[in-house]
């Protein structure tokens, strides 16, 4: 081997490219050759350099915090027009939910940036497509408790399945399910069954939705979704975006993105604790070719960055539905949720109570097993599960009441110690009953 | 097959805008190892790397030689790094770097003009350069992605050494700089 083609050999012997004979070659002539050794060290030093950097950045990843940035420096607020107050205003007056999606279009082309026209075009055309719904299907992923609300959300638990079958015709039926609770519409009647505590709940009427899943109905409605999701991106100045993704098999979706804004200030205790209180960015993706929509994705805007608390991967449109599916199957022994609290001889005593009085009393009475007393405070009997875990409690403090926007009740702190040793801090939510004045349990206890 | 820069360029200008997103993910790990060069702080340099990225999208319409994406991306993040060892309040805001990046980094901190050579090089071989060393690719992986004989990669990749270093030797004797004749 000569110095031209070692030299022509240099990188891919660095690299180890070469066979082993080309190899040896090459180290025979280096041997020999101080050029070549000269230019070899500067090429090995070189690769150094370059194999030094690659490692060292090998953990960075700027795509998403870069992309964030990029969408909100994209749709800061522009200045208000003229036009745009007028039609905000007559949004307000003129148009009502009813109003067509045609006017929706019309209204947002005027007033927002080009880009939002045709976030606001795409999720029309995807309405259109889905008009004549009979039947459809969601099944996804939520970031829940098994047994909690069917609208609790919490960033830092697992992901549990959540499923919605809902029939429009002939006669709208539904149901939804996560591991720890059930709700079925049946046409006659709604009913829920919380299966850990083998409670359920009736409301004797067909409806069109029930037991905070209003949220999952919105998005299987997507007709009304559209229209409620643009009259507030209007109203509220909530952000549209629209972009363009490849999947791996070529189809091409259109990605709509809205940036949803819950209202409430940040230190609100229920902030970002249920959908209607978050601020979260929707994420809905529209086959290019159907128009239908194919998935959704809900990140939570948390202190610690944005996270995805549901993710809807699949979404069967106009599939038959077994009948049995809405109808629920609830336990022999299942207790009820009383719709109505009953008077007491000594109800004034009860409905005196400060929150805090009434907590105190609630979990005192729990305590000492005097169930009758501690469902003064409930809705429903004390289970043999919960009286296993909660009799022999010890109260160690109660805080003070505090509220939240979105609330229609109070919370009270609490510190409670139970008879296997175990402390528990949180918050019990009480709800005054209209008809007793007294207050009642309402979760964030057992 | 990937586009190339100048494609990206002109699909983010032309709403594509998601498409930016790929030429982030192609050229953040080598302008964070350019910025590491100039700032000390990890969260100085994350910071200052989304900024150059962010003022980069926000000014593409202007970038008249779209082929000079990222020659240009570091200009914008040379002035930004300059702005941020002026100012005594950094913002902090979205920050996710740890400082075991940075101390990575910091070890080759004197080197920072090879990033600035990468960038004169014609897309063919930095896109070599950064597909082996920025993404760890074997020549066979990347002959692979790039739908390339592995020959032809190893001469790219060779020629792209040669380039490299006259870069680098012409830099010696000069300040370093990179094209400051596009601002954003």
């Amino acid at each position: 081997m000569n110095c031209a083609e070692c030299r022509e050999n240099l990188v891919a012997c660095v690299e180890g490219l070469l066979d082993r004979e080309e190899s040896l070659q090459c180290q025979a002539h280096l041997e020999t050759c101080a050029a070549c050794r000269t230019e070899h060290a500067a090429i090995t030093r070189l690769q150094r350099q370059l194999v030094a950097r690659g490692q060292a950045t090998a953990e960075v990843s700027l795509v998403e915090p870069v992309m964030r940035r990029v969408h909100r420096e994209q749709f800061k607020p522009e200045r208000e027009t003229i036009m745009s107050t007028i039609l905000k205003h007559r949004w307000g007056f003129g148009l009502g939910a009813t109003a067509s999606a045609a006017a929706i279009i019309l209204i947002a082309l005027l007033s927002t940036p080009k880009i939002q026209a045709a976030a606001v075009e795409v999720m029309t055309k995807g309405a259109q497509a889905v008009a004549k719904l009979t039947t459809i299907h969601l099944r996804g992923q939520l970031r829940t408790e098994p047994q909690d609300n069917f609208s609790y959300i919490n960033p830092d638990s697992g992901f549990y399945t959540i499923e919605l079958w809902k029939q429009f015709e002939p006669e709208l039926k539904w149901r939804i399910e996560k591991p720890g609770r059930v709700a079925a519409m049946d046409g006659q009647s709604t009913v829920m069954l919380i299966k850990t505590a083998n409670l359920a709940v009736k409301v004797p009427k067909p409806t069109k939705s029930a037991f905070d899943t209003d949220w999952l109905h919105k998005i299987a409605n997507l007709s009304n979704t559209i229209t409620n999701e643009l009259k507030n991106a209007i109203a509220k100045g909530w952000k549209l975006n629209l972009a363009e993704e490849r999947a791996a098999d070529g189809r091409t979706k259109k990605v709509v993105t809205i940036e949803a804004k819950s209202g409430l200030p940040d230190n609100d205790y229920l902030k970002n604790s249920f959908f209607d209180n978050a601020d979260t960015r929707r994420v809905y993706a529209f086959n290019d070719q159907t128009e239908l929509l194919e998935s959704v994705k809900i990140y939570i805007h948390a202190a610690s960055g944005d996270k995805l608390i549901f993710e809807l991967d699949q979404i069967d449109y106009n599939q038959p539905i077994d009948p049995a599916v809405f109808q629920l199957k609830l336990p022999a022994n299942v207790s009820w949720f009383q719709n109505e609290m009953q008077m007491l001889p000594d109800n004034e005593k009860y409905a005196s109570m400060t929150a805090e009085q009434a907590t105190r009393a609630y979990f005192e009475a729990l305590g000492r097993q005097d169930w009758t007393e501690a469902e003064k405070f409930r809705r429903s009997m004390v289970d043999d599960q919960t009286k296993q875990i909660v009799g022999g409690l010890e109260v160690v403090s109660i805080g003070t009441a505090f509220t939240s926007k979105n609330y229609p009740g109070q919370f009270v702190p609490y510190e409670i110690k139970l008879k296997n040793g175990d402390v528990i801090k949180h918050n019990l939510a009480l709800k005054k009953d209209g008809k007793t004045g007294r207050w009642w349990d309402d979760g964030g206890g057992f | 097959m990937d586009l190339t820069d100048k494609e990206y360029v002109e699909r983010c200008r032309d709403g594509h805008q998601e498409d930016f997103r790929v030429l982030v993910d192609r050229y953040q790990k080598p302008l964070f190892a350019y910025l590491a060069g100039r700032l000390r702080d990890g969260r100085q340099v994350e910071e200052a790397a989304q900024e150059s990225f962010v003022r980069a999208f926000l000014s593409l319409k202007k970038l008249r030689k779209p082929e000079s994406f990222y020659s240009w991306l570091l200009g914008i993040a040379g002035r930004v790094a300059k702005e941020q060892l002026r100012s005594l309040k950094h913002r902090q805001q979205d920050c996710e770097v740890t400082e075991s990046i940075m101390a990575n980094v910091a070890d080759s901190r004197e080197d920072y003009p090879l990033e600035e050579a990468i960038a004169a090089l014609s897309e063919t071989y930095r896109q070599v350069i950064l597909l082996r060393y920025y993404e760890g690719l074997s020549c066979q992986e990347i002959a692979t992605r790039l739908d390339l004989p592995l020959g032809t990669v190893t001469k790219t990749l060779s020629r792209a050494y040669t380039l490299l270093r006259q870069e680098l030797a012409a830099r010696e004797s000069a300040e370093p700089t990179v094209n400051q004749t596009e601002l954003p």
